[in-house]
């Protein structure tokens, strides 16, 4: 055997395990679902991307998709609530986009249940980007750029569908890469702390969390009353809202648990602002209110048992992906946001 | 020698155990189900925590989750064995019948199988298989311990559960299959010759209620046990209230007072004279307290039996209870003392008092080491033979899997 067969043979070792590493990294995760009627295609992919990061879907164009989900803040932000058009403050933290292609509902109500409904939410929600969507299709039709990449992912014009098609499909391309869990789960027994490995003990025995943050996005895909908010005059009724079931009242979803230790703060409302401080919420077995999960339980943990807690779940970080926002086509003008 | 050896066994033990890497837990029967470790459940194998709790008043679903809950044809094979083995040294003195024991034994073998038939209807068992005493192994009769069917929220309210069969009934406050001891609670297995010890399961049927962290209640109606022949009817009657107060149910957390009243009907036991059978009835209080890692278990039970059934001139009127002291500071430790006092009358003259105390080791949640030691003493009814004590000490492995 030649030398340069042999270097060859070794590249494509090399190559096959740098491959077989990557698909058994993936391997907790199932394949990122792709609704049948958005095939993922890059076109639509950079489209949507131009769109996320565009103030223009904005009323008075100046809030994106990307100013509460912000890539450099892991994909949502640091606030407990965020500011839409002209100051306004909405009630509930803004979740990270991160991974949300995995979940069953959007919203921590539910009340989307996909990316293509979700994406179309806050464009015509009146206190985040407070825009009509006929609107917003009338403003990106006036965009010469847009129309051309509108033509070339759908063959038409600017439309709702599209635009929420554009946008669910780029944000099936924001996932995270493996977490030190991940890889202590895959046989990497040093990929874990022996704190977050007692940590990961607590998860799933004295700290309850599994009953609710169970599979491989942590989340039973559920909804469930913590009480959050609930010792406050006209709680969120979260849920309720949604589908009038009485027992929906004052539930929200599970969140996902990965790269929980970058999207603080934490729970529905924010209200929660460190890891620590959101341990300690359900280690109080949250707050009393007549539709409390009957799951939620003071919880007994030590401090050791809380430190420990913490640094499992900042084991659930990932690699987050990171972007600049892209160049937007100018307007009919000429100008560019 | 046989104190030496002991400590010897102790310290080569506790040794080992401080070497143990704590493994990460491993699960029998529900916890399997559910990919739970023991602690979602269990405070300390085998005894609940509140979370635990609640899931056996649901009928061994997870409350709000009935919907989504398999059934025992849809997970692996639920099947459980708990066995300790371990030192035991029993030391009597004046207890001529009693054998005394300084020797590794096998103790306590179970066999465990529960689940879900369908949506609001599960299922336990317990069958200790027989097992004939040798040197080094304690043997066991074989009998099913339990083996009940659980109807949960008849017509929809939590106030209708039905249990149906064998089990540990809800009188028994403490439980004494999941107590953390090895010495037994002296008054629940105190009885007329023959009799109905609380310890007993009992086969019936238990119609229960509960509103999670409140009023809870039990009403039974059993064969009773002991010396009643095989075609007597069943006439053993109870009634159980409870209430928790504050958040949890009152087993780590919140506070849980108790009241129960048991009405039976049994025969005396040759070699007294067989009669009807005859009443015996017992009345009692039982608090569970908690403060910050540590729990208060209290309970207080008065009886009084037919003279028939003693073989006396009048009614005995006994009580007991015992006072029990958890500390509970993780899920790694936990630690034991407890009180036992049975009062009797001057009639039968068997008071009898026992202090344990102990600890348990978790090096998995599955697997304790335990360290108990444990002296009793029993007044005997025979004049001259000063009272019988008996000292128990124990070095066990206690596993289920």
């Amino acid at each position: 055997m030649g030398r340069l067969t042999a270097v060859a043979l070794l590249l494509v070792g090399l190559a096959a395990l740098a491959w077989a590493q990557g698909f058994l990294a993936n391997e907790l995760r199932p394949p990122v679902p792709i609704p049948p009627d958005n095939p993922q295609t890059d076109q639509k992919i950079r489209l949507g991307q131009q769109l996320y990061f565009d103030p223009r879907l904005s009323a008075d164009n100046t809030i994106s998709c990307a100013t509460c989900h912000a890539p450099k803040t892991a994909w949502a932000n640091h606030n407990p609530t965020d500011t839409g058009i002209r100051g306004q403050v909405g009630k509930r933290n803004s979740g990270t986009i991160v991974d949300a292609a995995y979940m069953r509902y959007q919203f921590w109500d539910g009340r989307a249940a996909s990316l293509e409904e979700q994406a179309l939410g806050p464009i015509h929600n009146p206190i985040e980007m407070g825009e009509t969507l006929e609107g917003v299709v009338r403003k990106l039709n006036a965009i010469p750029g847009y129309r051309a990449q509108f033509q070339q992912s759908f063959g038409s014009d600017v439309t709702t569908d599209g635009i929420a098609k554009a946008i669910a499909a780029f944000e099936r391309t924001i996932i995270s890469g493996p977490s030190p869990f991940d890889r202590y789960l895959l046989g990497d027994q040093r990929a874990l702390t022996p704190s977050a490995q007692h940590g990961m003990h607590i998860f799933n025995g004295k700290g309850h969390c599994t009953a609710c943050h169970s599979g491989p996005m942590f989340s039973d895909q559920s909804f469930h009353n913590l009480g959050v908010g609930m010792n406050r005059p006209d709680p969120d009724v979260g849920r309720f809202a949604v589908t009038k079931d009485p027992q929906d009242w004052g539930r929200f979803k599970t969140p996902t648990l990965r790269n929980v230790a970058l999207t603080g703060p934490y729970l529905h409302d924010g209200s929660e602002r460190t890891l620590r401080d959101a341990v300690e919420f359900y280690h109080r077995g949250g707050i009393p209110n007549r539709n409390l999960d009957p799951l939620m339980l003071p919880l007994n943990l030590t401090d050791r048992e809380k430190r420990n807690l913490v640094a499992f779940l900042e084991a659930l970080t990932g690699t987050v992906p990171v972007m600049e926002a892209p160049p937007l086509p100018p307007g009919p003008e000429g100008s560019t946001p | 020698m046989t104190r030496r050896r002991f400590l010897a066994c102790l310290l080569a033990v506790t040794a080992l155990s401080a070497a143990w890497p704590r493994l990460g837990g491993a699960i029998p029967v529900f916890a399997r189900k559910y990919g739970f470790h023991c602690t979602m459940c269990h405070s300390h194998y085998p005894r609940l925590n509140d979370f635990g709790w609640r899931y056996r008043l649901n009928g061994y679903q997870l409350p709000g989750r009935e919907h989504e809950e398999k059934t025992v044809l849809e997970t692996s094979a639920p099947f459980a064995v708990r066995a300790s083995v371990g030192y035991n040294v029993d030391n009597f003195k004046r207890t001529p019948e009693a054998e005394e024991v300084n020797q590794f034994q096998v103790r306590g073998v179970d066999l465990l199988s529960g689940g879900l038939f369908g949506r609001n209807l599960g299922y336990f068992l317990v069958y200790p298989p027989r097992i004939e005493p040798a040197r080094g192994v304690v043997g066991q009769p074989g009998t099913v311990e339990m083996a009940n069917v659980i109807f949960s929220r008849l017509g929809g309210s939590r106030w209708l559960n039905l249990r149906a069969g064998r089990f540990e009934p809800a009188y028994v406050a403490f439980s004494v299959k999941r107590q953390l001891s090895f010495s037994p609670y002296e008054i629940y297995d105190f009885a007329f010759p023959g009799g109905l010890a609380f310890s007993d399961t009992q086969s019936g049927v238990e119609l229960a209620g509960y509103r999670f962290s409140g009023p809870q209640y039990a009403l039974g109606w059993t064969n009773g046990t002991g010396s009643n022949r095989p075609d007597d009817s069943a006439a053993d009657f109870y009634l159980r209230v409870a209430r928790v107060f504050g958040r949890g149910e009152g087993q780590t957390v919140g506070q849980r007072l108790g009241l129960i009243s048991y009405l039976g009907r049994a025969r005396p036991e040759p070699p007294l004279p067989v009669t009807d059978r005859k009443r015996f009835h017992r009345l009692g209080v039982d608090a569970s307290l908690n403060a910050g890692s540590s729990n208060l278990a209290l309970q207080w039970l008065w009886g009084k039996d037919d003279a028939a059934l003693w073989g006396t001139r009048s009614d005995v009127n006994f009580s007991g209870g015992f006072a029990q002291l958890l500390y509970l500071p993780s899920t790694e430790f936990v630690g034991f003392v407890r009180y036992d006092l049975v009062n009797t009358p001057g009639e039968i003259s068997q008071d009898i008092t026992r202090l344990t105390a102990g600890g348990r080791y978790y090096l998995a949640d599955n697997l304790a080491l335990h360290l108990e030691y444990s002296h009793r003493r029993q007044d005997s009814p025979a004049p001259g033979l000063g009272t019988p004590t008996e000292d128990f000490f124990t070095t066990s492995l206690d596993f289920a899997f």
